[in-house]
């Protein structure tokens, strides 16, 4: 039995796929002639994908507002308005992949920005490689987003740097000769932090048994005690825990409890307010590692960048805004050199970044894409982050 | 209406496919691809999620057993293919932690090869899986097989020389294009279509309705049960197998809970044990996410300037899931089918078509 309502609706789906697919559908575009310019008119796009929504979505939020804030200060490139298009990735690697597919190909953006999350960050690679557009992370640190990939740059340290900064000041600034590591299994960041803070100490203990035990715990462990049990016994002089902030928090509160005096270390993740509110007066003096400090401020842009931050948004800018905002000034410098709008010129001239004063630090982007710039040590003191030193990279 | 006009519809049909996949993957007769490379990538997604979409509902939907594991047999497709298909230089370049282990650091075997173990590596894991579980029934079986999806991705997690961990892998040679997944996904069709339709899709069915009533006409529940969920297994592990080389990099943390529950979804969305609901939900969910990104860009209304709001389209996709929740509460297509009588047929209303 056919229902004739059914079969108009039938019918009507049919009209409608057809009625899309055929909508997508455009002229072939004409093959670009080289030197052409993407721009349109008199603005020129610069696409931003990051987690708006989703697990990393307060990361991909901070980002954002330093990249808003430099469009504000900064709007203008060779003459022409720079407009920024921001697409959400949901902290999702397929939306990630679509979400930059579509700034290429819909907006026609002549750079991108992004992503915060490394696996984010990597989802992207293959496409920005293959329409050869160049895209500048802000804060992926996992070596293998930038490895290979010629389009892909970063304005953030890596992690071995980030590794061998801390492994540097625990053995140098508090004379730390043991140490143990504890990392989050799940968590690619904390994992490979700990492998090159390992590589790093063993290298300046000269000492293959100075790292007295590698301990690991699960994503949404809530309770640390078998691994503090251990490190208790194992009485080591440092403890180098870098994973989410609030895992952190979490242990070294337990660790005092237990009785654990040795000091513990950390990378930049640490560096949130939830991080003091969770662990209250146990993470005093807790140092950590990060990609800059207001206090440091050691340049204009920097002054010019806290300035108007605490301005727009009344409170002190953190690392991730400040990379957002260094990514965002060192495109528009690449584009100002290159006296281009052309994709490949922009990369061929990011390549070439040298000195670039930024922000977070002077920039340098190596034949890798990454940059290689100072990372300043944290500690949290009387409940805020206190600005303690700066490393400068070798 | 006879049965060969019908498959004449049929033929018709999967050509008009081809020549469209022909086109827009490269181009026909010198006519160059109408669609972008963004169009093509929501396609190669929807295509992918058909076939997701329907391995879950042959389990869930037909044979109406609850099984939530579908992202662990998604990430051993995933896995197997990664490992088998990337060349030993690029899998150093990612195993600069721990060293891959032998024999995987030098092998390379062809990408069709690649997908069919990783099927076939699923199927098994599957079966494995399967055989204990199945005895479970309802919530018992959701919660086992979720512990399994869970396990997978713990282990993947853990066992570094293989899967080198949380780093997650890079660099998967992007082979899936338009022909690959809609093929799978055509393929998927069929074998659901011509498996409902034979003994076994009534045994499924049967055993849906009632399992003491099934087994008591003398159906053999455990060992339908178990066809239909090492099926499933295997297409979710082609499909996993599939997404990776179109991302071209995969990590653990991808396969969680919320992948399950996207393509379950779709499946409930479509209808419980409707092979077209399944394909059109799959096709409108996957879309309509991109569709609606434009309800998050800034809107200049003259004077008026709204600044986009990242999410608003989360929210408009709630409130149409809501909305198709409460008028079509069995889904969709609930678990009617598509059939080309539904078009063409002269007998409307009154007579059987038949």
């Amino acid at each position: 039995m056919v229902n004739k309502r059914m079969r108009l609706l039938a019918w009507a789906l049919i009209g409608l796929l057809v009625l899309t697919t055929v909508g997508c559908a455009q002229k072939p575009a004409e093959p670009q002639k080289p030197g052409e310019s993407q721009a349109e008119g008199d603005v020129i796009k610069i696409g931003v994908f990051e987690p708006m929504t989703g697990d990393s979505a307060a990361g991909g939020q901070m980002t954002w507002e330093g990249i808003e804030l430099a469009n504000k200060l900064h709007n203008e490139v060779l003459g022409k308005k720079v407009e920024l298009v921001l697409v959400d990735n949901k902290t999702d690697k397929n939306e990630a992949a679509n979400a930059v597919i579509r700034l290429i190909e819909k907006e026609k953006v002549s750079a991108i920005i992004g992503s915060y999350g490394s696996s984010l960050s990597m989802a992207a690679g293959p496409i920005v490689l293959e329409k050869k557009v160049p895209a500048v992370g802000c804060s992926p640190t996992n070596p293998l987003v930038t490895k290979d990939n010629p389009y892909y740059f970063r304005v953030c340290f890596i992690d071995p740097f980030q590794g061998s900064v801390m492994a540097k000041y625990a053995y140098e600034d508090l004379g730390a000769k043991t140490a143990v590591i504890v990392r989050n299994v799940a968590d690619a960041y904390s994992v490979g932090l700990n492998n090159y803070f390992k590589e790093a100490f063993i290298k300046l203990t000269g000492d293959e048994k100075s790292i007295l035990a590698e301990l690991d715990y699960q994503q949404g462990d809530q309770d640390f005690t078998a691994q503090l049990t251990s490190i208790k016994k194992l009485n080591p002089d440092v403890i180098f825990a870098p994973g989410p902030y609030n895992d952190g928090a979490l242990m070294i509160k337990q660790a005092r409890g237990l009785g654990i005096t040795a000091p513990f270390m950390g990378g930049d993740t640490w560096e949130a307010p939830e991080f003091i509110q969770i662990g209250g007066k146990d993470v005093e003096g807790v140092t950590l590692s990060t990609h800059y400090s207001v206090d440091a401020a050691p340049t204009e842009a920097a002054k010019e960048f806290v300035d108007a931050y605490k301005e727009k948004f009344n409170k002190e800018p953190n690392a991730f805004a400040a990379l957002g905002y260094d990514a965002y000034m060192v495109i528009l410098d690449a584009i100002e050199r290159a006296n281009s709008y052309e994709p490949t010129a922009i990369r061929d001239e990011l390549a070439k970044t040298v000195g670039f004063k930024g922000v977070t630090g002077t920039i340098t982007l190596d034949e890798n894409g990454d940059a290689t710039k100072s990372a300043v040590i944290l500690q949290v003191q009387d409940g805020v982050f206190k600005y303690l030193t700066t490393v400068e990279p070798d | 209406m006879t049965r060969k006009n019908n498959y004449l519809y049929t033929l018709m049909a999967v050509a008009a496919l081809a020549v469209v996949v022909a086109w827009a993957q490269t181009g026909l007769f010198g006519l160059l691809s109408p669609w972008d490379a963004y169009t093509v990538r929501i396609m190669n997604l929807c295509a992918i999620n058909i076939g997701l979409g329907l391995a879950l509902n042959l389990v869930n939907g037909f044979t109406g057993q609850f099984s939530l594991g579908h992202a662990g047999f998604m990430a051993i497709g995933a896995y197997t293919v990664a490992l088998l298909a990337m060349s030993p230089a690029v899998k150093q370049m990612n195993f600069f932690m721990v060293p891959l282990i032998a024999p995987f650091d030098k092998i390379q075997i062809s990408f069709w090869a690649g997908i069919l173990w990783g099927g076939l590596l699923s199927a098994f894991f599957g079966f494995l899986i399967g055989a204990p579980v199945l005895r479970l029934r309802g919530d018992y079986l959701a919660i086992a097989t979720l512990g399994f999806a869970e396990i997978i991705r713990v282990v993947i997690i853990n066992v570094k020389g293989l899967t080198n961990g949380a780093l997650g892998l890079k660099g998967i040679p992007v082979y899936t294009n338009l022909w690959w997944t809609t093929a799978y996904a055509g393929l998927t069709v069929l074998l659901m279509v011509r498996l409902i339709k034979s003994s076994y899709g009534r045994a499924l069915k049967a055993i849906r309705e009632d399992e003491i009533a099934a087994q008591a006409m003398g159906i053999d529940v455990f060992y339908h049960k178990m066809l239909a969920f090492v099926l499933a297994a295997f297409i979710a592990g082609v499909g996993g197998g599939l997404q990776a080389s179109l991302i071209g990099s995969i990590d653990p943390a991808m396969y969680k809970l919320p992948l399950t529950f996207q393509i379950l979804l779709m499946v409930v969305l479509g209808g419980m044990g409707s092979i077209t609901g399944t394909v059109i939900a799959a096709t409108i969910v996957t879309a309509l996410m991109e569709i609606l990104r434009f309800v998050e860009s800034p809107l200049t209304l003259g004077a008026i300037h709204l600044p986009g709001i990242p999410g608003m389209r989360m929210v408009v996709f709630s409130l149409l899931l809501i909305v198709v929740t409460l008028f079509y509460s069995h889904g969709l297509m609930g678990d009617k089918e598509f059939s080309w009588d539904l078009l063409f047929s002269r007998r409307t209303k009154q007579g059987v078509t038949q």
